[in-house]
């Protein structure tokens, strides 16, 4: 495998804010219903106390991308250092790939009826620039990472509620939250 | 930016204010859709340009902005990287601006009620709206012979220095009605100047010098994400991060530590863990001996009045876990903590204050790089208030203006007196959907005689007004700002024309006095013209020239400006107390029916009526009544819940998602419910905003029971907004 560029989220550092996911609407004025990047809450029970944690989540830039696998119109590519592309000249809106991906990442664009998605700010990588979400983060939460190099100790293949890796292989990597001590009153 | 440009930038915006000026009815200039921004007609090139802007929320964060405008529109907005507090980030709030400015929501031009709460609005013209508001308060004037029917209500909407010329347009008229005081932080405020004189903090940026670092009652990761980072910085450097705090809030989360103290009782803590100090000899009698007055007394009040049971009986937190928080905060040196506004909102949340800082005084943390107190400081508004200096007309009678208590707002309007109040003027502000007691609110505006709002958007006090005038977001006039938190001066530039035919408040000011000085001269002495920008300059002095190390207010275009010599809090040991020297017994504040020591007053408790507190806090996807009506925040949440502990919703049969009724004498309101172990078992949590088109308005079950401080340097005393007590049921 060649290069595979693909997101760090460390869930440590993020503090759910929601900037990331501003900061991409912001960059794009993306119509309102359109979240290239969402921030997920991780569940309280997940973990041995309750907490609040969050996985923030955008394209996962695939190995084996489902939504390029479906498209019948081959509007999806994949970019020699792993980007999946959406080409909407060629998008006819059909929803395959919204169906196919385990992800719920290709989003419906109501204005122009076709389907949107985060290119990782492909336009601005090839600048040497960040994505607008990794720029965005208040607390450099979320890295552009090479996953075919990259090994860093604690970097988890999937959090709690992530859908199974082993369909499309996700280019996403996780740092997890730790959980601090807590002196409750309910225990 | 080299002056050929900047000549020709200026000539730019004079030309569009005057277009703006000129607009006639039914010209509206803008035309929105919801994915494509259209280019309104600016004069102008095409080519992109960036202007420096400021964020002016009531934010402790106040970060410097870029927008980046083509053909006249702002295409997004991005941190200014000059910033190293900001470090050219914005948060959820500030990366939505343009959805404000082109809100499709926004009101656009002036418009008349036809019955205050109908809905009936009619659009009027800017002349006839001043003509009508000149009239009104000549007649008031004429019948009372005095403008102090006339009260205005402005606060925290929009901190630009350049907004406190609505201030000066009341002083323009003659003596007026002014709400007083400060909802948010006063009895911390107060709680400080009886220790040390006033509230100055240490740079946030110097927060990564903590070894460790208390963040007591203040939750940075939705409130200050940009301090949050520093946080996190100090925490990855091998600082201890506790969090005391009735909530497990998002900061706690990522604390290493976190004690979930009964509510309102931070000062047993405090004095608890005063006492094991002592006990102990922990403390630095170095310090106290130098810079202290009345730590024998403080000293004679922990030894015969505190223990460590007590403690542990009153906060609810084991009296091991007490002593280890105590000796690790003593021991481990420099030790910091950071006060929030939140713990501060009861009616013993000034006296709580003291008690904290008291901790931070007898392990001599004070004045120390990563040491300290923090709760805020006001160095860096040392501005001329050129906007708000306004002298009252030639032979104006009376003894001054009239204050009225903000945090008792709509009692003290209905209770005014000769003369009693007939007119409101509300900017920067939405009393209707933030002040506590809404029902009664809500009597005090069917009061009135006349009613005008300055406001964006369609909010709950905008309709109760008969007048509303639509008016200008940050990137549509020019201003100033400087933070309550950290040491920066941004200029805000103007970006863009304003929108539709919304008007900046003082040009607001300019042609409202234009018009009642055409209708009676000599009414008012706020000036009729002025270049906006040029009131922006004489805003500054020699003093923030010399603070910031600027040669001239100009020169923040090129970037902004950090306060120099500025990074430690009372680094020099000298107080601005009476006696210049930290104050653990304070005869200021004896004066003021306090203690003189910071002692232990007892907290409000739950009632056999009421046994849940609600708690109220700021959300992360707003300030106050601002930001969660925008559609991209209605995107990530819409819905506002009410926070319940597993074990009171068993209690109550209340299953995730069902709809509860919170309730208590004053009101009620019904919201789905949102079970979490982040809320202790006593406590309700339900976070203070204002959603578009939802009845939903935590104040109607707040009462205005002030806060124990807040009079001596605000005026009047904070409101104990967390002192909420309620009972809920399953709808």
């Amino acid at each position: 495998m060649g290069k595979q560029l693909g997101f760090l989220v460390d869930s440590e550092r993020c503090i759910g804010c929601h900037s990331c996911e501003m900061a991409c609407k912001n960059y794009y004025q993306l119509h309102p219903s359109l979240r290239r990047r969402k921030v997920h809450p991780i569940q309280e029970n997940d973990y041995s106390m309750p907490e609040r944690n969050y996985m923030s989540l955008a394209c996962n830039h695939c190995v084996e991308p489902e939504c390029m696998r479906v498209c019948p119109v081959g509007a999806y590519s994949k970019r020699d250092d792993g980007i999946v592309m959406h080409d909407p000249s060629r998008c006819i809106g059909c929803k395959m790939c919204i169906m196919a991906c385990p992800y719920q990442v290709p989003q419906f664009d109501p204005e122009v009826k076709k389907v949107d998605k985060c290119k990782m700010c492909a336009q601005l990588i090839d600048k040497g620039e960040k994505p607008a979400c990794v720029a965005g983060c208040p607390m450099e939460a979320i890295q552009i990472i090479d996953i075919t190099s990259f090994n860093k100790y604690g970097a988890v293949k999937l959090l709690p509620g992530f859908p199974n890796p082993s369909i499309t292989k996700p280019s996403v990597r996780f740092i997890k939250p730790t959980i601090g001590k807590q002196i409750r009153r309910d225990k | 930016m080299d002056k050929k440009i900047s000549f020709n930038r200026r000539t730019f915006l004079k030309g569009a204010a005057a277009a703006s000026a000129g607009l006639a009815i039914g010209s509206s200039t803008s035309s929105f859709n919801l994915t494509g921004l259209k280019p309104a007609d600016a004069a102008g090139d095409n080519k992109a340009q960036v202007f420096r802007n400021a964020c002016p929320r009531n934010c402790y964060d106040t970060c410097a902005i870029l927008s980046h405008v083509e053909d006249g529109v702002i295409k997004r907005v991005s941190g200014d990287p000059g910033s190293t507090y900001t470090r050219g980030i914005l948060c959820a709030k500030g990366f939505s601006y343009t959805r404000r400015v082109y809100s499709p929501d926004r009101i656009k031009y002036p418009m008349r009620q036809k019955g205050r709460g109908s809905g009936n609005w009619q659009r009027i013209s800017w002349n006839e709206a001043y003509t009508e508001i000149a009239e009104n308060i000549l007649k008031i004037k004429k019948e009372y012979g005095s403008t102090l029917p006339i009260c205005l209500d402005k606060y925290s909407g929009n901190f630009d220095i350049m907004h406190y010329g609505i201030e000066g347009m009341m002083s323009s008229l003659g003596y007026t009605s002014r709400a007083t005081g400060t909802p948010c932080w006063p009895a911390g405020i107060d709680a400080q100047t009886f220790d040390m004189g006033t509230i100055i903090s240490n740079d946030p940026e110097d927060l990564v010098n903590s070894k460790y670092l208390i963040l007591w009652g203040v939750n940075p990761a939705w409130t200050s994400v940009h301090s949050m980072y520093f946080v996190k910085e100090a925490q990855e450097k091998g600082c201890k991060v506790v969090v005391i705090d009735p909530v497990l809030t998002q900061t706690a989360s990522k604390a290493d530590l976190y004690l979930q103290i009964k509510p309102s009782t931070d000062g047993a803590l405090a004095l608890g863990m005063a006492r094991y100090i002592l006990d102990n000899e922990l403390y630095d009698g170095n310090w106290l001996h130098n810079n202290a007055k009345g730590y024998e007394e403080f000293f004679g009040y922990v030894k015969n009045n505190i223990t460590l049971e007590w403690a542990a009986d009153k906060t609810g937190l084991p009296k091991a876990v007490i002593e280890q928080l105590a000796r690790e905060y003593a021991t481990t040196k420099p030790a910091n903590i950071w006060i929030g506004y939140g713990m501060q909102r009861h009616t013993n949340g000034g006296t709580n204050v003291r008690a904290i800082d008291a901790l931070a005084a007898i392990t001599g943390n004070i004045g120390k790089s990563g040491g300290g107190a923090q709760y805020a400081h006001l160095q860096t508004w040392g501005f001329n208030y050129h906007a708000m200096m306004q002298n009252p007309p030639e032979g104006t009678e009376g003894g001054g203006d009239r204050a009225i208590n903000m945090n008792n707002f709509a009692a003290e309007v209905l209770a005014a007196e000769d003369p009693p109040i007939k007119m409101l003027w509300l900017a920067c502000r939405n009393p209707m959907a933030q002040d506590p007691e809404t029902s009664v609110m809500r009597k005090a505006f069917e009061a009135m005689d006349f009613v005008v709002t300055v406001d964006q958007f369609m909010n709950a006090t905008v309709e109760m007004s008969d007048i509303v005038l639509p008016t200008t977001t940050l990137f549509e006039a020019p201003g100033v700002n400087v933070s309550y938190w950290h040491w920066w001066l941004y200029l805000n530039e103007q970006a863009i024309k304003p929108m539709h035919e919304a008007k900046n408040d003082i040009t607001i000011a300019m042609e409202l006095s234009a018009k009642l000085n055409e209708l009676k001269p000599g009414s008012c002495t706020f000036p009729t013209s002025g270049d906006l920008e040029e009131w922006v300059g004489k805003e500054f002095n020699d003093g923030i020239y010399q603070m910031f190390g600027i040669n001239h207010w100009t020169d923040l275009k090129k970037g902004p400006a950090k306060a120099k010599n500025s990074q430690v809090a009372w680094k020099g040991g000298k107080f601005q107390t009476p006696s210049d020297k930290y104050e653990f017994y304070s005869e200021e504040a004896e004066k003021f029916g306090h203690h003189p020591l910071p002692i232990y007053v007892e907290e409000l408790k739950t009632t056999d009526k009421y046994p849940l507190r609600c708690i109220s806090p700021h959300w992360k996807l707003n300030i106050h009544s601002q930001f969660q009506n925008l559609d991209w925040m209605e995107s990530i949440n819409n819905e506002p819940r009410l926070e319940i502990h597993p074990s009171v919703a068993k209690e109550y049969g209340i299953k995730d998602g069902d709809s509860v009724k919170m309730f208590n004498d004053l009101g009620y309101i019904i919201l789905p419910a949102k079970i979490t172990g982040t809320v202790p078992i006593d406590t309700v949590v339900t976070y203070e905003a204002w959603y578009k088109s939802k009845d939903f308005n935590v104040n109607y079950t707040v009462k205005a029971i002030p806060a124990d401080m807040g009079k001596k340097a605000t005026g009047m005393p904070g409101i104990a907004f967390h002192d909420n007590f309620v009972n809920i049921e399953k709808v």
